[in-house]
């Protein structure tokens, strides 16, 4: 945590020194703290800050383009006079337990196109979700545990490097 | 250069706004027109924003943008749950093509808990279309 | 000449919303159908800035887009405890 602090000091640091106050200026000099820091990371305590960006900074990328991906797919579907859909609304058990965790990964759900999450139960364990092409069940319930949510819980949930 | 990139993101989100809307006129049911309304309305929103941030290119445009775009990604889904177990209460018929419904009987009428494990005995009737 | 074509595209995204919202067949429908009308909206405005140049028309998307998520989730709240009074339960 204060390493990122840190970092968001020497990006100030970079564009109050460059003297010019725009948002790429200033991820430029973010980004060039956080080489400084990366290089430098051994005369620190251990600390997770660098893995978190890092795989935060994949996630993102990785949902952008799953994003894109299933957009396209929907947009084929409501452009297409059929509907080759198959809907369910789908009971999916939860790895992640905190309320921050369980609200993060309805909120991505329910922002990747073909699912949508409902409701949690009362005791936080079960996510329903209604999904549009889900025609094998256990499928989609498998991909969303492996690959979104597995992926989501990895970016904090790895000890410090 | 920067204008061409603005007009085109806007004109992406433009479209993708219209296939929303297409979708909600178009799909069988409450809960696919809630997909459709609710992704690509927020992708639609975004896009045009971003493509306005880089038509007017000054800082607080820009910080507005961004505030615009994270409130919007952040409601949206909380709008689309609400209103999904809403509809659902009120019975509000699933579209006959949907193959399983996992959330039937799930639901305490009334207290309006969702348990997970058990069935809960009184069920929701079947074919009940809400007005 | 494209933002035009995009203005075009948004107000008939807006009638197909306005099909839904007279269509129904369900009051959620409704709801939903006037959530979108609210974004479309909203991009309208944004792009009519971009149109005529004045910054100052952003400020009023970004109200609306923050009102429409507070009347979405006051309709839904409506249904939710029992809003559905004409309905025999």
């Amino acid at each position: 945590m204060s390493l990122f602090l840190t970092n968001i000091l020497l990006a100030l640091l970079w564009v109050s020194l460059s003297g010019n106050f725009s948002p790429a200026n200033l991820l430029f000099g973010y980004l060039i703290g956080y080489l400084a820091l990366f290089l430098s990371r051994r005369a620190f305590a251990p600390s997770n800050y660098f893995g978190v960006v890092e795989r935060l900074v994949r996630f993102v990328f990785f949902f952008v383009w799953e994003l894109i991906l299933a957009n396209l797919r929907v947009a084929y579907e409501v452009l297409t006079p059929r509907h080759n859909m198959h809907p369910r609304v789908i009971a999916l058990p939860l790895q992640a337990r905190t309320d921050f965790e369980i609200s993060a990964l309805a909120i991505l759900i329910s922002l990747t196109p073909g699912t949508l999450s409902l409701d949690v139960s009362a005791d936080k364990k079960v996510l329903y979700i209604h999904a549009m092409f889900a025609e094998d069940e256990e499928a989609v319930r498998k991909d969303i545990q492996n690959n979104l949510e597995a992926r989501l819980l990895a970016i904090w949930r790895q000890p410090p490097s | 250069m920067a204008q061409d990139l603005s007009a085109w993101l806007i004109f992406f989100g433009a479209l993708f706004m219209f296939i929303a809307a297409l979708g909600v006129a178009r799909m069988p049911d409450l809960f696919t027109r809630m997909h459709s309304s609710t992704k690509s309305a927020t992708l639609g929103v975004g896009l045009i924003m971003l493509g306005a941030a880089f038509h007017f290119g000054e800082i607080g445009m820009t910080m507005r943008v961004i505030a615009i775009i994270v409130f919007v990604f952040l409601t949206a889904p909380v709008a689309a749950h609400m209103l999904g177990r809403a509809a659902y209460f009120a019975g509000v018929p699933l579209w006959e093509g949907t193959l399983s419904d996992a959330l039937r009987g799930h639901y305490d009428r009334r207290t309006h808990r969702l348990i997970s494990d058990e069935k809960v005995e009184e069920n929701f009737p079947e074919g009940d279309i809400a007005v | 000449m494209i933002l035009w074509l995009t203005i075009g595209l948004l107000v008939a995204a807006v009638l197909l919303c306005l099909y839904r919202v007279a269509r129904g067949p369900s009051l959620p429908d409704r709801v939903v159908g006037l959530d979108l009308l609210a974004s479309v909206t909203v991009g309208l405005i944004a792009v009519y800035a971009v149109l005529s140049g004045e910054i100052i028309y952003i400020d009023v998307a970004t109200v609306l887009a923050l009102i429409a998520f507070l009347g979405t989730v006051a309709f839904a709240y409506f249904i939710e405890k029992g809003g559905m009074p004409w309905r025999k339960t």
